[in-house]
C-alpha cells in the first residue's frame, strides 16, 4: 500500500505492508571526531552505517551485538534524539499515513515524541534526583503541553498502579526506591504519553535476576494491554530469547542478520551470529564438557576506522579472499531471513538449540 | 590428609555504621578444596564481595571481622599441614601482607579501581613480583611479559608499557589476571571478573581462567550473580542470601535438584536459551533493607513454602548428603529446638 505523508510533501513514501509500523532504511549516523577545542573534523565515527530493518505492529524486535556496535545510536535516531546523517525512518501514523522521521526538522518532530518513547540504559542516572516521582513521570506532558495539570495527578496515580507501585509514592524522590522500583518508574514515564512504540535500551540489564523477571513480565503484560511495539536493545541473549519475536544482529554499525527469534538460535546464517551465540553461557551444567565454543580472536573493529570488505573478516573463521575486498549486502534468503555474508547459502553453522 | 586449602568457619563480618549495624556476612561456612572452583552466587548486596575481602583481611571501614575462623593450610600440597587462622591476623600486619597478592590474590569487581591509572600495566605487575620474590627488575619484567602473553594479550612486549586506560575492557581484565597470577597463588579470588564484559570476551576469559587453573593447579573462588557463568565454570556452588550460605553442593546437584526454596526460585526466575517460557517466575518482594532483616529464616517473607516456625526459628545447617547442605526448616528436625529455645 502507498500512503501520503502530510509532513513530508516532497516525496511519496512507501512502506512494505500495513502491519509495519516503523521501517528503517539505510540509516547512517556518523559522529565527527574533533580534538580539543578545535572544530576541525579529523574523521568520523560511523556508529550506525547502513542499518535497515522494520518493526511490525505489536511485536518485540531484539537488537543485539557487542558493546559499541551502535545499538543505542540506532535507538536514539528512532526517537530523534539524534538527527541521522542519512537514511529513512518511516513511521506509520494511526490513521495509516506515513512520515519519514529522519527528514523532519526539530520542531516538526514534537508530535511524534509522544508516540515513540525510549527507556534508557541506566535506572540510576536516568532519573533526576531532585524531582519527585510525579514530576518525573509527568515532565514530558508539561514540556509538550499535552495535558492540564489537574488531571495529571490522577493519570500518574493510575499508571503507577499499572506498573505495580503505590500511587502514594508519587511525592517521593527516586533515592527512596530500589533499582527495580526505579525501573518501574522509568517504564511509567515512557507510558504516560500513550506511546505506540517503546525503545527499551538495556532496560533490565542492571537488575538482579529476580527483579529482572518482574520487569520482563511487566513489559509483556503492558504490551498485551496497550498493543505496544518494542524495540528491545540488549546484549543479554537469554533475555532476548525470552522476550523477542524477531532479532536484528549488529556488528560495527551494520546489520549482519535479521530473522525470526527462534531461527537465530536454531539456525544462524551469519558467522558472527554463530560466534556470538556460542559465547552465551547456558544456565545448565549438564553436558558442558562436550560443548564447543567458537573463540572470536582479536578485538571488535573500530567504527572510525573499520576494516575493508566485510567488517567481520579479520575475526571470521570462514573468511575468503573476496571478504577482504567486497562488502556483503544484506540479502533476503527467503522467509524473512536477511543476512549480510557472501557465503550465507554455503556455510553450515552451529546452532545453540538443536 | 584432606585436600582443604581454606576452611571458613562461622565467619561474621559486620559494618558499624551511624545508622546501625549491617550484618553483611552472618555466619558463613565454606571449604575451598585445592585445584577446584567454588562459585559464590546470590543477588546484589547478599555479602559476596565482603566475604571474599575478609579472606584477605581487606574489609573496608567501618567493617570488621567480628567472629569466626579462616583456617588456611599454607603447607605444600600433600606435605605437612601448616594451618594458620587468617581471621586472627592484624589487617595491617606483616603476616597477612606476605600472603596477600602472593599466596592469595584477587581480581576485583571494578577493574579501574585496582589498576592504577598512574602506572603502566607492566610496572604494576613488576611491583607485585618484586614485593614477593627475590627476582631482579629485569627478570620481573621478563616474567610480566610472559604472563601478559599467557593471558592472551597480543604484542605483550609492547603492551607491557601501556597505561590501563589505553586498553579495552577485555584487555584490562586480562592484565588483572596476569597481575593476580604473577606470584603463582594458591588461591585466586575472582569477584565478578567478567560482568562488565561482552559475552564474546567473557567466553574467552572464562576459558582462559579454567586453563590457567589447570596448569597452575590453583584453587578458584569465583563470585558472580550470573547463573549461566556458574553453570559453565563451577565445580562447587554456594548460594548466598542475606549474609548466609543457604545451600551448598556440587554444580550438578545445585542445578538438577536444588533443595532450598531460594535456590529453586532463583533458577526459576532466569530466562533460558534452550526453552522458551511463557512467563518467568519472579521471586516475590525484594531483598530486604540491610538494617531491617527479618527474624527467623531471613528468606521467610519471600518464601513460597514458609510456614509458622519460619518466622521465629533461624534455620541451622542440615546435611542432606555428604556434599549437599541447606539451611531451611523444611529439612530440619527442629522439634527439640522449639522446646529448648522457648525455655531460654
Ligand atoms: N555522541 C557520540 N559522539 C561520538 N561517538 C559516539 C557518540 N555516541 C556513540 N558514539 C560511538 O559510536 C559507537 C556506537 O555506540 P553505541 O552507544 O551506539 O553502542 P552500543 O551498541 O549501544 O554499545 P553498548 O552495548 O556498550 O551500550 C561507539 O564507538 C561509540 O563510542
Ligand atoms: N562500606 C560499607 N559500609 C556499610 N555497609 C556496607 C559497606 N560495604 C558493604 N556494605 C553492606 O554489606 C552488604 C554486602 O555487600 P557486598 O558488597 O558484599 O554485596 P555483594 O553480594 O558483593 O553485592 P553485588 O552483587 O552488588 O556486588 C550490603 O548490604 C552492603 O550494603
Ligand atoms: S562475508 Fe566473509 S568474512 Fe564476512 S562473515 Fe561472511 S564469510 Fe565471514
Ligand atoms: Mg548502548
Ligand atoms: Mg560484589
Amino acid at each position: 500500500m502507498t500512503a501520503q505523508a502530510p509532513l513530508t510533501p516532497t516525496k511519496t513514501v512507501e512502506m512494505r505492508d500495513e502491519n509495519t509500523i516503523l521501517e528503517v532504511n539505510n540509516l547512517k549516523m556518523h559522529f565527527p571526531i574533533t580534538k580539543g577545542i578545535s572544530t576541525r573534523v579529523r574523521g568520523w565515527v560511523k556508529a550506525a552505517d547502513d542499518v535497515s530493518f522494520f518493526l511490525r505492529q505489536g511485536e518485540t524486535l531484539g537488537l543485539v551485538g557487542e558493546s559499541g556496535c551502535g545499538k543505542t545510536t540506532v535507538g536514539r535516531c528512532i526517537v530523534r534524539a539524534y538527527k541521522p546523517t542519512a537514511g529513512e525512518i518511516l513511521y506509520r501514523n494511526e490513521d495509516g499515513s506515513v512520515v519519514d522521521l529522519a527528514a523532519l526538522k526539530p520542531d516538526e518532530v514534537r508530535p511524534y515524541r509522544k508516540d515513540i518513547r525510549m527507556v534508557f540504559q541506566d535506572p540510576y542516572s536516568s532519573l533526576n534526583p531532585r524531582m519527585t516521582v510525579l514530576e518525573l513521570i509527568s515532565e514530558v506532558l508539561k514540556v509538550n503541553k499535552l495535558e492540564s495539570s489537574d488531571t495529571i495527578q490522577t493519570r500518574v496515580g493510575a499508571l503507577l498502579e499499572k506498573v505495580g507501585m503505590r500511587p502514594e509514592y508519587m511525592q517521593r524522590y527516586p533515592h527512596a526506591f530500589s533499582g527495580g522500583e526505579r525501573q518501574r518508574i522509568v517504564v511509567a514515564r515512557a507510558l504516560i504519553t500513550n506511546p505506540r512504540i517503546i525503545v527499551c535500551d538495556e532496560a533490565v540489564s542492571a537488575l538482579d535476576v529476580s527483579i529482572r523477571a518482574q520487569i520482563l513480565n511487566l513489559l509483556e503484560s503492558l504490551q498485551k494491554e496497550f498493543n505496544l511495539t518494542y524495540l528491545f536493545i540488549s546484549h543479554d541473549l537469554s533475555v532476548i530469547r525470552h522476550i523477542c519475536n524477531r532479532i536484528v544482529v549488529m556488528y560495527v554499525g551494520k546489520v549482519v542478520e535479521v530473522s525470526d527469534a527462534l531461527e537465530i538460535y536454531t539456525g544462524p546464517r551469519h558467522p558472527y551470529t554463530e560466534a556470538l551465540l556460542s559465547s552465551v553461557p547456558l544456565a545448565d551444567p549438564n553436558g558442558r564438557e562436550g560443548r564447543q565454543r567458537i573463540h572470536l580472536e582479536g578485538e571488535i573493529a573500530d567504527p572510525s576506522n573499520p576494516p575493508s570488505g566485510c567488517y567481520f573478516h579479520p575475526r571470521c573463521q570462514y573468511a575468503k579472499e573476496r571478504c577482504k575486498t567486497d562488502a556483503p549486502e544484506l540479502r533476503d534468503l527467503g522467509g524473512n531471513h536477511f543476512v549480510a555474508c557472501h557465503f550465507a547459502e554455503d556455510l553450515k553453522l552451529a546452532a545453540v538449540i538443536k | 590428609m584432606d585436600n582443604t586449602l581454606i576452611d571458613v568457619k562461622d565467619l561474621k563480618v559486620h559494618f558499624f555504621t551511624d545508622e546501625g549495624v549491617v550484618r553483611a556476612v552472618d555466619g558463613v561456612d565454606l571449604k575451598l578444596e585445592r585445584g577446584r572452583t567454588l562459585s559464590l552466587v546470590g543477588e546484589s548486596g547478599c555479602g559476596k564481595s565482603v566475604a571474599c575481602r575478609a579472606l584477605m583481611q581487606i574489609v573496608r571501614n567501618p567493617g570488621k571481622v567480628v567472629a569466626g575462623e579462616i583456617l588456611y593450610n599454607r603447607g605444600a600440597e600433600g606435605g605437612q599441614a601448616e594451618i594458620i587462622d587468617i581471621a586472627k591476623m592484624d589487617p595491617k600486619g606483616k603476616e597477612i601482607r606476605d600472603i596477600r597478592g602472593k599466596e592469595i590474590s584477587m581480581i576485583f569487581q571494578e577493574p579501574m579501581t585496582s589498576l592504577s591509572p598512574m602506572y603502566t600495566v607492566g610496572n604494576q605487575i613488576i611491583e607485585n613480583i618484586l614485593l614477593h620474590t627475590n627476582l631482579t627488575k629485569e627478570q620481573a619484567r621478563d616474567l610480566a611479559i610472559k604472563l601478559l602473553d599467557q593471558v592472551g594479550i597480543p604484542r605483550a612486549d609492547r603492551l607491557v608499557d601501556e597505561y590501563p586506560f589505553r586498553l579495552s575492557g577485555g584487555m584490562r581484565q586480562r592484565s588483572m589476571i596476569a597481575m593476580a597470577l604473577s606470584c603463582n597463588p594458591n588461591l585466586l579470588i575472582a569477584d565478578e571478573p567478567t560482568t562488565a564484559l561482552d559475552v564474546t570476551t567473557q567466553a574467552n576469559i572464562l576459558d582462559l581462567m579454567s586453563d590457567l587453573q589447570k596448569s597452575y593447579n590453583m584453587t578458584l573462588l569465583f563470585i558472580t550473580h550470573d547463573l549461566g557463568v556458574v553453570a559453565e565454570i563451577a565445580d562447587e556452588v554456594a548460594v548466598m542470601y542475606l549474609g548466609k550460605i543457604v545451600e551448598k553442593s556440587d554444580v550438578y546437584t545445585i542445578f538438577n535438584s536444588p533443595r532450598h526454596p531460594y535456590t529453586q526460585a532463583l533458577l526459576k526466575s532466569i530466562p533460558k536459551i534452550a526453552i522458551k517460557r511463557e512467563d518467568l517466575d519472579p521471586i516475590k518482594g525484594m531483598v530486604p533493607n540491610p538494617f531491617r532483616r527479618p527474624g527467623g529464616c531471613p528468606f521467610h517473607p519471600r518464601c513460597p513454602q514458609a510456614f509458622a516456625e519460619c518466622k521465629v526459628l533461624v534455620p541451622t545447617t542440615t546435611q542432606l548428603t555428604p556434599n549437599h547442605s541447606v539451611q531451611c526448616l523444611l529439612y530440619e528436625n527442629f522439634a527439640n529446638r522449639i522446646a529448648t529455645e522457648q525455655k531460654q
